[in-house]
């Protein structure tokens, strides 16, 4: 008993770290996307894009252009995919105007995803100028991720989450997988179509 | 004999032909081999499913999210059912299995097995039932989302425009899918082995084997007490399923002379004794057949002791703690280009060992700041045997005017920077690599801490002695200092991840899904590594290093300088 004690109890605990994990059916009907309009305040990291530039974050957000962010990781197998094919499909319909709505992608797995990978990942979904893929200190990141009350503990955690910034700077938050067309519906709503 | 009620004699032939006509069918069904897909078709099937490629080499064309259009290559199949096609449980997404195996069967609200376990891994809970699939209500599946239910799948599954024939392609691939169960699993037990390179240090070689053996021997403990007391069978049911009453062997299989014979070896050893993976391992030098051999025989290696890991963007099985002894030169050059601007045009200078280590090093900084955009670097080879002195290094230091010099050797040339940190001229920094200069790096002449930063792949000393108690209990009262406490820790980290593996897979024990699930794990936090993380497809659990500076005093500490550089 002696020698089996300590597994059990580091199975009971690991199980009950797992069973708290929020879940959804994997099977279901469509759930409607949530829409939220917040204020956000931009903290001022210094991040690094996919050709490795530093990029001022604030700088980038608070251009005056129309802009949208997510949060994602090359790696990611399902909710990723999703979003970035949103942005792909956005860039798409702008056309040769693309590069004036600013879309970027904030990586939440900064121990993997380097200048390369992101640059391959963009590459993968044919992203045009104006898609920037950023990356930063495990810290920067978790400070953005904060500040847009989007903090996910672990990549495997993390929720889909797109921000699209107002006219008056406020953000439109949107939670959940949307469709192509509702993800244009909001884009137009805030005036980046 | 007669009927229980009165059957017209023209209805009772139609009965009795009936049966017959479904007794031949079963039996012909029962007789018919399993279709077993050529190697062609196996061929493409695998390229649609893992690349969103078509037979026809065009991408596979698909909407995702209602109505978004997407190649097939950036939504592949495997992206999130995986290369085991037993699925994926990310974000708050469960992508359920998509092997023939699973889909042909009805989906009961558990998985067979582990039905009582209330583990997040166990996630047919969170599943609705469906009947089984055929191959007609698969296809309608791919093309529309719609299940055998009539249920839509969740708006991530992409719908797949297939043609008659790619489905067909399609749908025996993925009847091939985890289908049969791989060798090394029995319905007792499931071998392991570790490869151990001969010659290598006898501490060394007991201090990954010790972890090791301990995490199987609980294991086997735990089955012991089981077939010995109910109420501890009830419990390990309760947590593992079925994996609770298996047993873990690990056999050790030795590979002697010279790196070329190793092949002949490993292949002889897998024919006596097939196992399901490689745990640990360890070589001072190479490791490459055995990773080949891994990759080849598609045998999972979970973290040789290595210096030198193979380094590959698509080889699978093999994973590995770091990139080796290169990734400390990657993060040097990550490190100073943050600092480039400073340089004002002036160059980096790298003076390398022609060691195998200097040289791997200096190839990890050179690649790497080459691809950032680094500026300026000058480089000089110290051959194998050359001593360097104060001398060569100050006349080296006025030919180049570096900014920085960047210096791969071990303790040897230490002695040679002593007094550069009174010279007018010197570079702003001097950067070393910490594991280099070994034990060495302790005893750093006091006048050039200063002046000296190195790298430092782990978390500081001072930090990870917390860990001390977990890696106590795996030695199992022997003391730590009988071990080399790097590759006991890094050992530990094996078996806790291999156990955590195991248990997530819910007797699914298939090499890829193995895998598959360790991609699927949460960032972890244990001994000796800042941050253990993978994710689908990552082959390396640590990716970055420190830049430290050894403090002052008798009994000084690491300082870091750095936060967490990732290269």
């Amino acid at each position: 008993m002696k020698h089996h004690l300590p597994w059990l109890i580091c199975l009971l605990l690991f199980a009950s770290v797992l069973t708290i994990c929020p879940v959804s059916p994997a099977v279901a009907a469509p759930v409607t996307y949530k829409r939220t309009v917040e204020k956000y305040q931009i903290p001022d990291v210094i991040l690094t894009n996919q050709f490795g530039k530093k990029v001022r974050l604030k700088t980038l957000l608070e251009s005056g252009r129309p802009v949208a962010v997510d949060f994602i990781y090359a790696t990611c197998t399902t909710i990723c995919p999703v979003l970035s094919a949103g942005y792909t499909n956005l860039q798409r319909k702008l056309g040769p105007d693309s590069a004036k709505v600013q879309l970027v992608s904030i990586t939440i797995d900064p121990e993997n995803d380097n200048p390369r990978i992101l640059k391959e990942y963009l590459q993968r979904y044919q992203a045009r100028p104006g898609w920037d893929f950023l990356t930063g200190s495990r810290k920067d990141i978790d400070r953005v991720m904060h500040a847009f009350d989007a903090y996910f503990r672990d990549k495997m955690d993390h929720k889909p989450l797109t921000f699209i910034r107002g006219a008056d700077g406020s953000w439109i938050r949107l939670y959940g997988l949307i469709s192509s067309s509702e993800f244009m519906a909001e884009y137009k709503k805030a005036g980046l179509l | 004999m007669t009927l229980p009620m009165k059957v017209p004699a023209e209805r009772a032939s139609l009965l009795l032909l009936s049966i017959l006509i479904c007794v031949v069918l079963s039996a012909a069904a029962w007789a018919a081999p399993v279709a077993v897909p050529s190697d062609e078709t196996q061929r493409l099937g695998e390229q649609m499913y893992r690349k969103g490629i078509l037979p026809s080499g065009a991408p596979i064309k698909a909407y995702v999210s209602g109505d978004v259009p997407v190649d097939g290559t950036s939504f592949t199949c495997v992206s999130c059912h995986l290369r085991s096609g037993l699925g994926s449980i990310e974000g708050e997404v469960i992508t359920p299995p998509t092997n023939g195996r699973i889909l042909y069967q009805p989906r009961k609200p558990f998985i067979p097995g582990s039905e009582f376990v209330p583990s997040y891994s166990n996630y047919a809970k969170y599943l609705p039932v469906r009947p089984a699939y055929t191959d007609d209500s698969l296809a309608a599946l791919i093309l529309t989302g719609i299940d055998p239910t009539s249920r839509s799948v969740l708006k991530v599954m992409p719908r797949y425009d297939l043609g008659e024939k790619d489905m067909a392609i399609m749908i025996s691939y993925l009847k091939s899918l985890s289908d049969q169960p791989p060798p090394g699993v029995t319905k007792d037990e499931i071998r392991f082995a570790t490869v151990i390179v001969e010659g290598t240090d006898p501490v060394a070689v007991q201090s990954m084997l010790a972890p090791l053996q301990f995490s199987i021997d609980r294991k086997n403990s735990l089955s012991t007490a089981a077939e010995k007391n109910h109420r501890v069978a009830r419990m390990g049911y309760n947590m593992l399923g079925d994996l609770s009453a298996l047993r873990f062997s690990l056999s050790r299989w030795t590979l002697k002379g010279a790196p070329a014979t190793w092949r002949a070896q490993l292949e002889e050893y897998y024919r006596k004794e097939p196992v399901f993976a490689l745990l640990g391992g360890i070589s001072e030098g190479e490791w490459e057949p055995v990773h080949r051999f891994c990759e080849e025989k598609k045998i999972p290696n979970l973290f040789p002791v290595v210096d030198y890991p193979v380094l590959s963007d698509t080889d699978w099985y093999t994973l590995y703690f770091s990139r080796g002894v290169r990734q400390e030169g990657e993060a040097a050059a990550r490190y100073l280009y943050g600092m480039a601007e400073l340089f004002k045009g002036k160059p980096v200078l790298q003076l390398y060992r022609a060691s195998r280590k200097g040289q791997t090093l200096a190839t990890g900084f050179r690649e790497s700041w080459k691809a950032i955009g680094g500026g300026a670097m000058t480089e000089v080879r110290l051959s194998a045997n050359e001593k360097l002195t104060t001398k060569k290094v100050l006349k080296l230091i006025n030919q180049k005017k570096p900014a920085a010099l960047v210096l791969w050797d071990d303790a040897a040339s230490l002695s040679a920077l002593s007094g550069l940190a009174a010279q007018k001229n010197r570079p702003g920094l001097v950067l070393a690599s910490g594991t280099y200069l070994g034990k060495a790096l302790w005893a750093v002449p006091e006048e050039l801490r200063g002046l000296l930063y190195l790298t430092y792949p782990y978390r500081l000393p001072q930090e990870d002695s917390r860990f001390d108690v977990n890696v106590k209990r795996v030695l199992q009262g022997k003391p730590l200092e009988l071990y080399e406490q790097r590759i006991v820790r890094q050992s530990y980290l094996t078996g806790e991840v291999f156990g955590k593996a195991l248990m997530m897979m819910r007797g699914e024990y298939y090499r890829d899904y193995l895998h598959d699930v360790i991609g699927m794990m949460s960032d972890m936090h244990y001994p000796l590594y800042e941050r253990v993380s993978f994710g689908p497809g990552q082959r390396y659990a640590s990716k970055g290093s420190y830049i430290v500076q050894l403090g002052s005093g008798s009994n000084p500490v690491l300082e870091r300088r750095s936060e967490w550089v990732i290269p």
